[in-house]
């Protein structure tokens, strides 16, 4: 895997990206309604519109407006929110961290839990612990995002009060330092969880699948005949070969994971890229959402990239074409 | 020699097939079923399920039972307005691409791939919110985004038949390519064809639950992710009102995950 | 309500009074009511104070119709003052900037308010009271306003506030940004001058009555000219990090998580504020909103969800506040609009119809649950000097409904949807169907309405669309059939409900004439009222207003709608709006 190979896979993205933010550009654009309605309040008159429209450039040809954002956006400049009067980088800024934490975790959860799960099934093919997580995950699978989540602040936060059951910190102690981590963890474990519990349904039963094709193999035969343990021959010898299609789902399921975070955020508060979309959509905030088109396409990019990447490493036969 | 049990649970599909069962008749025969018309008065307002309301009654003194009956027409109805035309043009594109091979395949792909950077919900989310949240909208938002997928799944088994022998014996008798794709590859694609669309719709109806929760469902339709995402605020009062949309919703994307798993291609990652 | 300077314009405050108002769509409170402030100085809170009444220091109620719920049988003791702590509020968006005075957005002005002042304040009865303007007169027939100005105030970086502060607010910024302020104000407004710091004066180019009813935190906050003079005022760094005159200061914020403001500890008001903290937390959800108060996150919400209202109110361990001040504005009306350039709603019958059909007090008891009660007249009764009692709206009949549509020829089959036969414009056998326009958070009106005139053979379409689409397609396109919108009518019906049924006002502006309503009669009235003096000749002149409203029917009344705070029984001293911390404390062991 060399340099080059990256660097030119990036270079592909740069059309793509280009592409995504056009067609978000003319998507909001074409809209019905009139994004200065949402803007300038209840009353005012005409000329206050024609005011606020020349403002925003809302009153050039489209293609200008296009060819000016495109011309900005070049130069590093995503615009100014129209509802935050902010720059959009800092609006989305200051917000990503969050939903990379929320939707990270979720990941790491998700991969490691439905890795295991996977394992567990497969470890007696057919036997209960099979039917545990076939059942399981199922069900997980089925149930809506917001039902679980509502569920659980009601269950783990409200009844056991194991959690709190909303937002990232407490709103009443300025902790610091590790107080702070220990904080933010407590207040991520629930949407973490709840967020992850989909993907882990996803990847349990690929990792089962794919563990059990694997120890269909000629040569897991052979290890088995030359005496080596049931649990080493699926950890050491299945496992490896299994993984390869699980990095490709986990990486192709990112989307998802943004997607299950606008959800997530707003049934726990918390404050990530999800609820911005959300806000942004209604108050149609156009210089906000071409930036979050631009930023999850990138996201999406980048995670297919990286998917690309991790597969190589994993499995060094394939060469890089 | 111990070789695990590797067949598959036999009796799952059919556990299946009862569970799909459950959500299709009442789909099909909706107005037959249900004692009341869905969005009138029938009685008191968060009436717990009794004889005459079998599952009790909404705020505003709905009969929940005849909305659920309904729902499954409408979920039912919307799954597949989406997945029908996905998976027709899935399976064009990835019919074409596959056999073409060449710059066809190259930018057939490239369109697809493009298309997957965007994550449907999202792009669900701005479109019903700009243009309106009907049904219409719903359906071609979600056609549009979630053909790629079949596209691809068709694809690759396309490259695999294609390469097979009798797809090469074909050939080599002077068949033309139409033909072959009907005769040969056809037939081959029915089982990816149904697993993708079977999950579609599973997906669908989810996809329409987040959507309601996030107040972007068709409220002049009864489904079951507007009723249950409705149903949150009276988690604490009424809880037939979740339970009973949660449980139709798990029971259609249960029933048919149960019953296309059985034709899932291994290491396929359908449904994703 | 009787110090010396009320005689100054009670009168004249009386008949003018105006308070610009906006129908809302979701977000919480815009028009300020200040009960705090009389004309002396406001005492120690703890003094007046009683454990069951938490209610505001010297004024000796709250605002009309609001009402204190607070079980008594628990009481908190607040304990007076240095009670202290901090208070978390529950805000459903972090609207990003907190310059009130740029914007009328509910969601801006509810996380900022706590931090500005206006010159005036208003009582329970909307009169103005002292805030920064300790007094005031009118010259000219109300051409000229000379406002005498506090001499103690400082902005909360420490420079004093003067006089020119108000002027450059008032033409820099209010008369440029704030929509409401700039039509209204900015249209007749000529120039603001400053004879010395602590006067100043507003010239009009004719006599202006209202701009007393406009001058409170939410119509006219003031902000410091030393920092916005120079420079990019909507850019401005401190509509991040605002710096205003009033109880509370900007502390810190963390973008859609929480805003934090702490007590201005040179606040003009003596002992005021008495928490030390104030926590604005966003929860977009409101039903985590409920969820976090229950579990003791969050102290006060704005409004609940209808299904919780019933337990906070029978739990003793909160309190419940009752106001007509809705979110987005006062005196509310949840009102039916016919589109009258259709076919369909040309005739009176059919209007009369349908309203025979929407059960009032099922949209209170069903969808409102309880906060509100069934109007009564087009105009609220939270406005008792224009308020007509007695008027013959159509009550709940369906049978009444259904024979008013077999006499205007939409006939029925059994118990389908009617059809047309014979109506003027439409074609025969044309189905009685057609669309609400509502703003998706007001579904659920739309979902009574389809289930009510199922049951007389109407066939309803429930369009929620969110407010930029909604407007355009309803006020700038009429391209709708009937809508259900929050018309708030303010404190005069001046402005919230002359806008309403004047031909004048038939405009692609949201929240206009949208029925489309002409009546010559009804515009001279309008205009008869506004010139009318005598507070009982001028109600007249709205009562038979009303009465051709009833009979012709251009739009149909629903609720009048209420809202309720709800916080926990540890906190106390509330106000329903406004500055509605300012003289509360909590205390927690």
């Amino acid at each position: 895997m060399t340099r080059g190979y990256i660097f030119a896979r990036l270079w592909q993205t740069l059309p793509m990206l280009l592409g995504v933010v056009v067609i978000g550009f003319l998507l909001v654009h074409i809209a019905p309604g009139d994004p200065i309605l949402a803007l300038a309040g209840e009353n005012g008159d005409e000329a206050y519109y024609a005011a606020m429209r020349e403002r925003y450039g809302l009153d050039q040809p489209l293609a200008n407006q296009l060819g000016t954002y495109l011309w900005r956006l070049a130069q590093g400049d995503l615009g100014t929110s129209a509802i935050q009067k902010q720059p959009v980088s800092d609006v989305i800024l200051d917000r990503l961290p969050n939903t990379l934490l929320l939707a990270g975790t979720a990941l790491v959860i998700s991969t490691l839990g439905g890795v295991l799960a996977g394992l567990w099934a497969a470890s007696r093919v057919g036997g209960w612990r099979d039917r545990t997580v076939a059942i399981g995950t199922l069900l997980m699978y089925a149930l809506p995002v917001f039902w679980l989540g509502q569920i659980a602040i009601l269950w783990f936060g409200l009844r056991w009060g194991w959690f709190p059951v909303q937002g990232r910190t407490d709103a009443r102690s300025r902790a610091t330092g590790l107080a702070h981590v220990l904080d933010v963890a407590h207040h991520l474990a629930l949407p973490a969880l709840v967020l992850a519990s989909q993907q882990i349904a996803v990847i349990a039963r690929l990792t089962r699948a794919t563990l059990v094709d694997a120890l269909r193999s000629p040569h897991i035969d052979a290890a088995r005949a030359r005496g080596v343990s049931e649990s080493r021959i699926l950890v050491r010898h299945a496992l490896p070969a299994a993984l390869l299609p699980v990095v490709t789902v986990v990486g192709n399921r990112v989307g998802h994971l943004v997607s299950g975070a606008v959800v997530i955020e707003i049934v726990f508060g918390w404050p990530g890229i999800g609820r911005l979309l959300v806000s942004a959509t209604n108050d149609r905030d156009i210089p906000v959402l071409l930036g979050l088109f631009l930023l999850i396409g990138f996201a999406v990019l980048i995670a297919n990239l990286l998917t690309d990447i991790t597969y190589k490493w994993l499995d060094p036969r394939i060469r890089i074409g | 020699m111990r070789a695990p049990r590797t067949t598959p649970r036999r009796y799952l599909p059919w556990i299946g097939i009862i569970l799909t069962a459950f959500v299709a008749v009442p789909a099909l025969f909706a107005p037959l079923i249900a004692p009341y018309d869905p969005f009138a008065l029938a009685g008191p307002p968060l009436a717990s399920p009794s004889r005459s309301h079998l599952m009790g009654t909404d705020s505003l003194g709905r009969d929940l039972f005849s909305a659920v009956v309904h729902g499954a027409r409408t979920s039912l109805l919307v799954s597949i307005c989406v997945a029908a035309p996905a998976a027709l043009i899935g399976a064009t594109v990835g019919l074409t691409a596959g056999f073409a091979g060449g710059w066809v395949d190259n930018v057939l792909m490239r369109i697809t791939e493009f298309i997957q950077i965007i994550p449907r919900f999202f792009l669900a989310i701005v479109v019903l919110a700009i243009f309106g949240d009907g049904y219409r909208n719903l359906v071609i938002v979600l056609a549009i985004s979630s053909w790629p997928v079949i596209g691809r799944a068709v694809r690759s088994q396309t490259l695999a038949v294609r390469d097979l022998a009798y797809v090469e014996s074909a050939r080599m008798v002077g068949a033309r390519v139409p033909r072959i794709i009907v005769r040969e590859i056809l037939p081959s694609m029915w089982s990816i064809l149904t697993v993708m669309t079977g999950l579609l719709l599973a997906d669908v109806i989810l996809i329409e639950a987040s959507l309601s929760f996030l107040g972007l469902g068709d409220p002049n339709h009864a489904s079951w992710g507007r009723l249950a995402s409705d149903a949150q605020q009276y988690l604490r009062h009424a809880w037939w009102l979740a339970v009973f949309p949660g449980a139709a919703i798990v029971t259609a994307v249960v029933g048919v995950n149960l019953v296309v798993n059985d034709w899932r291609p291994e290491h396929s990652d359908v449904g994703s | 309500m009787k110090g010396p300077r009320r005689r100054v314009f009670a009168g004249l405050a009386a008949v003018m009074l105006v308070t610009a108002s906006c129908a809302s769509d979701d977000e919480p409170v815009a028009d300020e009511s200040d009960t705090t402030t009389g004309t002396s100085p406001a005492t120690q809170p703890p003094e007046d104070e009683t454990a069951e009444q938490p209610a505001s220091t010297t004024a000796p109620t709250e605002t009309t119709e609001a009402t204190q719920t607070t079980d008594p049988g628990a009481p908190e003791d607040d304990g007076p003052a240095g009670a202290g702590g901090t208070l978390v509020v529950a805000i459903s968006d972090d609207p990003g900037q907190y310059n009130p005075a740029l914007t009328t957005s509910g969601s801006v002005h509810t996380a900022s308010e706590l931090m500005f002042s206006g010159l005036v304040s208003y009582d329970d009865d909307y009169a103005p009271q002292p805030d920064l303007a300790l007094s005031w007169e009118i010259e000219d027939d109300g051409a000229l306003y000379r406002f005498a100005l506090r001499d103690d105030v400082a902005w909360h970086d420490g420079t004093p506030f003067t006089s020119n502060d108000v002027k450059f607010t008032f033409e820099n910024v209010l008369t440029e940004f704030h929509s409401r302020t700039k039509a209204s104000v900015g249209a007749l407004l000529v120039s603001v001058d400053t004879p010395d710091d602590t006067t100043v004066e507003f010239r009009f180019s004719e006599p202006y009555a209202p701009l007393l009813q406009q001058l409170d935190v939410t119509e006219a906050p003031i902000l410091p000219a030393h920092i916005y003079a120079n420079g990019d005022i909507e850019g401005n760094p401190a509509n991040l990090e605002p710096v205003g005159t009033g109880p509370f200061m900007f502390g810190s914020r963390t973008p859609d998580e929480e805003i934090v403001l702490v007590k201005n500890p040179d606040y003009f008001e003596d002992g005021l504020p008495i928490l030390d903290e104030v926590v604005m937390r966003v929860i977009p959800d409101a039903g985590s909103q409920v969820l976090a108060l229950e579990s003791g996150e969050v102290d006060w919400l704005w409004g609940v969800p209808g299904p919780d209202l019933e337990r906070f109110r029978n739990d003793d361990r909160y309190g419940t506040l009752d106001t007509l001040v809705n979110p987005g504005g006062a005196n509310c009306i949840m009102t039916v609009s016919f589109n009258l350039d259709r076919a369909i709603f040309q005739d009176v019958q059919v209007r009369r119809a349908i309203a025979h059909a929407l059960d009032r007090e099922a949209f209170v008891e069903r969808v409102a649950f309880g906060q509100g009660n069934a109007a009564t007249a087009p105009i609220s009764s939270g406005i008792p000097t224009a308020h007509a009692d007695g008027l013959d709206l159509p009550d709940f009949d369906p049978d009444e409904a259904a024979r008013l549509l077999d006499e205007a020829g939409w006939v029925r089959d059994g118990d389908g949807v009617r059809t047309a036969q014979g109506v003027d414009g439409v074609d025969d056998g044309t189905p009685l169907r057609f669309g609400v326009h509502l703003f998706p958070n007001f579904a659920p009106y739309g979902e009574l309405m389809k289930a009510l005139l199922i049951e007389i053979g109407v066939d309803l379409e429930i369009n929620a669309l969110e407010r930029a689409t909604m407007v355009e397609q309803v006020f700038t396109d009429r391209n709708f059939d009937t809508n259900v919108i929050s018309y708030c009518n303010g404190t005069d019906p001046e402005v919230g409900i002359r806008r309403m049924y004047i031909s004048g006002n038939i405009a692609p502006i949201p929240f206009s004439n949208s029925s489309g309503y002409v009546n010559t009669d009804v515009d001279a009235l309008f205009d008869e009222a506004r010139n009318t003096v005598d507070p009982a000749a001028r109600a007249e002149v709205y009562r038979t207003l009303q009465e051709i409203l009833v009979d012709e029917l251009p739009y149909y009344w629903l609720v009048e709608t209420t809202s309720t705070r709800v916080f926990t029984a540890e906190c106390s001293g509330f106000k329903a709006f406004g500055h509605f911390a300012e003289s509360a404390s909590c205390s927690r062991e």
